[in-house]
């Protein structure tokens, strides 16, 4: 099969179609699609659902036909699109930024607009907005966001060119997150802008959850498109708890419908996460081992190798559980252990993960460790403690690590150890997924070659970042006369294979909430079965003060971890000897 | 797991009782017990001196299984210096009567390589038995003995016997040095094959060598099979050892067909027992080969796939990139089907298929392949595509058909390509076919196994338009060139959209492992002294796979079955993708794709 990398081609966002908005996301998704898909009829099309366009890409789709994709070049569609695009001149999107002086907004979101816009991704007709309340100039924003934007390593040509067209669309508007009035002023820059287009309007809240829930309250009432549809992406933290949480996903009904809340987490956006479905169903090797049955235990791994750094004042509020484990490593795990879904629609994803968190024990005390880092001298060099962060109380007992055992409670994973791990100012920065298989029974290789079996079981290693790679460790034998065992990696390496960039988290995830594909995106119910698991624990470690395990900084964590394991006859995958 | 190079068997000579076939490994693991009915003899000069990493166990690792076994052989010897009784059921002392250490210095073993001028005991045996000696797996005390018809010095033997000995790319050093003393104890004894008065003049020259010591004999039979028997009757007759074990390697072709090998299985019995006929299939030897089983039992994810349910079909792929250029003769008689297809893909076959063996023992693992063998249905004509090279120019450049071998006749029908399809019928293979290709004259040089598994039931991501039919997981173990092992699986393209695409979780043998691979021959030359007999073929496996292939052999021959013709250099006869076709399959080796690896 032919690698070749696709333009992006969620081009149509024209008008004038009744056909449920999901289609269009299936525009890109599905794009071999020969015919319109037949979309299942859960929900009824809400005010923004209506005026999406049914047209597809009788291009593409003759073309892919006779599975000639490949030879349909790059002007071809470019030029065919923007037919279709002056054909049907009538819908744009408008994408406000609020909070766009932060720091996410800077280095993470404009440049993924960036990114989709150099890549053809983004609707013929977009403005960006950034929000704040800091006094700015359209040129001031567009000076702030220039520098942080890049091009593509392997497309750089056009590069300025692009970047000048690009931020001519960005524009500024200060404003207080709870003025009704500003937003108001935002509403009439934005349909300037809109300029008679049919408007969409998606709004990126980048901002601190206190002022959630009023950000979102004027934006719905002031600068709400009329005719398109609205939708907001939040960021974490949802909540701090199951009582915060629910209280926050209250708050935001009250203005908002289920279908328009986009509530982010970057990690589902990762490649390795989005692949993890990928192998699982569509590879026959993989899913007769998917089971207690084979697999041993299951390792979810986070390593961060730098500590707060000045900035642990948000952190010490919320502490690793929160911060990591509750949604990053929480959602892999459920994308990792759900059953297969009836389609890939949203809906019966989500329906399948929200299975998957409810079929789960609530998290207890003893399955948990804790721990904070502590400063630490290397090679002169002198690494502060959590604590010697300035923003963070003397006191603190924010946990910067934690380890945790879970159990999904259902007929496929009953007792199978679920290990969760993730920490700050560890030795290497990291996230994997690790699937620890049985032995084999009756290995005929036991008895006379001394291998370790316990130790060499197969593994399969998922690693999400750095250097993206899936490898299955197995058993060989070392060449040569004597019959001695080995363990070796059937490997993909992924820029060994895909040599082209690998796009970042926020470019799929923003384009999915531009294209209304929920499936990235966590649902309230989802939220709340993820809180429901955590909560109590939380709650315990507050309340009994449970003081965290002191591990140095760039250390392995601490050696609670190990004990937690070893409780469940489980040894950690990356702190063998040869995992590095 | 560290890797560490494979150190030559030393101690395990002495932990190796020998004939006693079923006993080989549970005698190491459990001492004393099945000791070898004949003295120990074959000793290198380390198992005296100090433990070493063992060849067929890991010494260091062993160390644990050693508290729960009556005494680790390993630990054995460790004993001695450590003068410490561990809470084992013997003692060291006893073990060492047991397993005839206290003769060690007193044993030799002589190889004779009957039919030393030729082509195969230049090329591969003389150079297999150095690099054997150079990595000091042979034992202590031997002699090679070359035997011959023409007339030749010693001196003359050494001179043509260098010209092929390399030493392994990796240690180089004392190289020169090391050859002199191998070719020290090189011999030449020139005879008639026939005559057992010449035979008997190799026996005292071989007793000279000996000097006294208790003798152990090894035959490599690299002759023409129609001098087999003489060559095995003189040997037994009248150079057998007649203190120590006596084996004969032979090499295909074992027979014509079942009647013939049956002949020539009863003419050998005469003279030898089962257990000291080894009939060499170099392809046994392989290192991918080896490591099959390995695969298969060592892992807990292959095991659950391997059968019917997730197996589509398995296809076994030998080509040459060259023909018979000019050495025709023997091959016209035989054709790829005997020389290729009924021994090392059939092999390889039984290998893959077999169930689990009770042990790794060699009759064990024998016992299944056997059963393997019989459970599958003699070969169809229907199921078999012949074919024959034909001249092509490209580039200017000529190549001969295989009927402008001189030593080939005109109006050859012997195929120089054969596909087929066969079945085994027990409840793990059922319906599964499994292909074979083997010819010569192709565009590449290859031997592989494909494992082409099934659809994914009920695929979610059949809308993307790939075609399922053909991105099912595959799994391809290349046994040369390049050994390696890898998996094609379905991945995501990185990227915004969801495009699916074939990858290869990857394991390349040169990548990983920077030594060289022994060579096939070096292997089995050393089982046949050590007396172990996995790799090598038992008379019931022969007859089996003669069986299997006889009644098709024989109708292609009746029948005068037209072989089609193809170019040199190609990828052979198009009739090999409408066999596929009949039974639904792809040849994997043929894609596209395939030549991106």
């Amino acid at each position: 099969m032919v690698i070749c990398f696709h333009s992006c081609d969620s081009v149509a966002f024209p008008t004038s179609s009744l056909q449920h908005e999901r289609s269009l996301s299936r525009r890109r998704r599905w794009r071999w699609l020969t015919s319109a898909p037949h979309l299942p009829s859960g929900r009824q099309p809400t005010r923004g659902f209506q005026i999406k366009n049914s047209n597809g890409h009788p291009l593409n789709a003759a073309s892919l036909q006779d599975g000639l994709a490949e030879n349909l070049s790059a002007e071809e569609s470019v030029e065919k699109r923007s037919k279709d695009g002056s054909k049907q001149n009538g819908s744009t999107v408008s994408i406000t930024v609020v909070g766009a002086s932060g720091d996410l907004a800077k280095k993470k979101i404009f440049p993924a607009l960036f990114a989709l816009f150099y890549e053809d991704c983004l609707p013929k007709h977009f403005t960006v907005f950034g929000y704040a309340r800091s006094k700015l100039t359209d040129e001031e924003l567009r000076n702030m966001i220039s520098k942080t934007l890049t091009c593509r390593i392997d497309k750089r040509e056009n590069c300025n060119d692009k970047m000048e067209q690009f931020l001519q669309r960005c524009f500024y508007q200060s404003g207080q997150y709870g003025s009704e009035e500003n937003f108001v002023e935002l509403d009439q820059k934005l349909r300037e802008k809109e300029a008679g287009k049919l408007p969409n309007r998606l709004f990126y809240l980048s901002i601190p959850p206190n002022i959630f829930v009023d950000a979102v309250r004027c934006a719905s009432h002031h600068a709400s498109s009329p005719t398109g549809w609205t939708r907001v992406i939040v960021e974490k933290p949802f909540g701090r708890d199951s009582e915060s949480s629910a209280e926050l996903t209250r708050f935001l009904k009250q203005y908002l419908t289920e279908d328009q809340i986009f509530r982010i987490d970057h990690y589902l956006g990762k490649e390795l996460v989005e692949n993890l479905s990928v192998l699982r169903f569509s590879n026959l090797v993989f899913e007769p081992l998917w089971s207690r049955k084979y697999i041993r235990n299951v390792q979810l791994i986070f390593s961060e190798d730098f500590g707060t750094e000045g900035r642990g004042g948000y952190f010490d509020n919320y502490g690793i559980i929160r911060d990591i484990m509750q949604n990053h490593l929480l959602q892999i795990l459920a994308l990792f252990a759900m059953e297969t879904p009836v389609s890939l629609d949203a809906e019966d994803i989500r329906n399948e993960k929200v299975k998957v968190l409810r079929s789960m024990r609530t998290l207890k005390l003893d399955d948990v460790v804790v721990g904070q880092y502590k400063g630490h001298t290397k090679g002169g060099k002198s690494y502060p403690a959590y604590t010697d962060d300035p923003t963070v109380p003397k006191c603190s007992l924010t946990p910067t690590f934690a380890a945790a055992a879970l159990f999904i409670d259902n007929a496929r994973w009953d007792d199978v150890p679920f290990l969760m791990k993730a920490g700050k100012a560890l030795h290497t920065r990291r996230a994997e997924i690790r699937v620890q298989f049985r032995h084999v029974p009756g290995n005929l290789y036991k008895r006379n070659f001394g291998t370790d079996l316990d130790k060499a079981t197969n593994e399969l290693v998922i690693r999400v970042q750095p250097d993206e790679a899936i490898y299955l460790k197995i058993n060989n034998k070392i060449p040569g006369l004597s019959m001695r065992l080995d363990r070796s990696n059937l490997n993909l390496l992924y820029s060994a294979r895909y040599p082209r960039e690998i796009p970042d988290a926020y470019e799929r995830l923003l384009l999915d909430a531009i294209e209304g594909e929920r499936r990235l995106f966590i649902r309230s119910d989802e939220l709340d079965a993820a809180w429901a698991l955590f909560t109590p624990v939380l709650k315990e470690l507050e309340y009994k003060k449970i003081a965290p395990e002191l591990y140095p900084y760039g250390s392995r964590g601490p050696v609670g971890a190990h004990y937690l394991a070893a409780k469940y006859n489980v040894r950690w995958g990356d702190l063998s000897s040869e995992s590095s | 797991m560290a890797l560490s190079s494979p150190k030559c068997p030393s101690s395990q000579f002495a932990l190796r009782p020998s004939p006693a076939p079923r006993s080989q490994r549970v005698a190491a693991a459990s001492s004393s017990l099945s000791c070898p009915p004949i003295p120990r003899r074959l000793f290198s000069k380390r198992v005296s001196s100090q433990s070493r990493a063992n060849r067929r166990w890991n010494v260091a690792s062993v160390h644990d299984a050693a508290r729960t076994l009556p005494i680790s052989p390993a630990k054995e010897i460790d004993l001695k210096k450590v003068e410490n009784g561990v809470s084992s059921a013997i003692s060291a002392e006893e073990y060492r009567d047991l397993a005839g250490l206290s003769t060690r210095e007193n044993s030799t073993v002589s190889i004779t390589v009957v039919g030393a001028s030729g082509d195969l005991a230049k090329k591969k045996i003389f150079p297999a038995l150095f690099a054997l000696y150079y990595e000091d797996c042979l034992p202590e005390h031997f002699t090679i003995f070359g035997y011959a018809r023409s007339k030749m010095t010693d001196t003359e033997l050494r001179n043509m016997v260098s010209k092929t000995l390399t030493c392994r790319i990796d240690k180089r050093e004392n190289c020169s040095e090391k050859m002199e003393q191998f070719l020290g104890r090189c011999f030449y004894h020139s005879g008639q094959y026939d005559s057992e008065e010449n035979f008997a003049e190799l026996d005292k020259e071989i007793k000279k060598h000996e000097a006294g010591r208790l003798s152990n004999r090894l035959f490599y039979l690299s002759i023409p099979p129609n001098i087999f028997m003489d060559v095995v009757k003189c040997a037994s007759k009248s150079a057998s050892s007649a203190n120590g074990w006596t084996r004969v390697i032979v090499e295909k072709p074992f027979g014509q067909d079942s009647e013939s090998s049956a002949a020539l299985t009863r003419g050998l019995k005469q003279f030898l027992v089962e257990d000291q006929i080894f009939r060499i299939d170099h392809y046994l030897g392989k290192e991918l080969v080896e490591n099959l089983s390995v695969l298969r039992f060592s892992n807990l994810v292959f095991e659950p796939l391997w059968s019917r349910q997730y197996i589509r079909n398995v296809q076994l792929i030998f080509s040459e990139d060259f023909g018979t250029e000019g050495r025709g003769g023997y091959f016209d008689n035989y054709g790829i089907i005997r020389d290729i297809m009924q021994n090392h893909l059939l092999q390889m076959l039984a290998l893959f298929a077999m169930e689990t063996p009770i042990s790794l023992d060699a009759e064990d693992i024998r016992n299944e392949k056997v059963k393997v063998l019989r459970s599958m249905k003699p070969l169809q004509l229907e199921d078999v595509v012949i074919g024959q090279y034909k001249s092509h120019t490209k580039g200017g450049f000529t190549y001969p058909a295989y009927t402008d071998d001189k030593t080939v006749p005109r109006d050859s029908l012997t195929p120089t390509f054969a596909a087929a399809v066969l079945f085994i019928d027990n409840a793990r293979w059922d319906g599964v076919p499994f292909l074979m290709k083997a010819g010569k004259a192709l565009h590449t040089r290859r031997t592989e196994i494909r494992v082409q598994f099934r659809h994914v039931p009920g695929n979610l991501y059949r809308s993307f338009g790939t075609d399922l039919d053909r991105a099912t997981n595959e799994l391809v173990i290349r046994v040369q060139p390049d050994e390696a092992i890898y998996l094609k699986i379905n991945n995501k393209i990185p990227g915004l959209g969801m495009r699916l695409d074939r990858s290869n979780l990857n394991l390349l043998y040169a990548a990983r492992y920077s030594k060289e691979i022994p060579d096939a021959y070096e292997r089995l030359l050393l089982d046949a002294i050590e007396g172990e007999r996995r790799l090598f073929i038992r008379s019931d496996e022969l007859e089996a796979a003669w069986a299997l292939f006889t009644p098709l052999l024989k109708e292609l021959e009746e029948k005068r079955i037209a072989p089609e013709l193809y170019p040199y250099g190609s990828r052979g006869p198009v009739g090999a993708h409408y066999l596929a076709a009949k039974h639904k399959i792809r040849w994997g080796d043929l894609s596209s794709e395939h030549y991106k690896i």
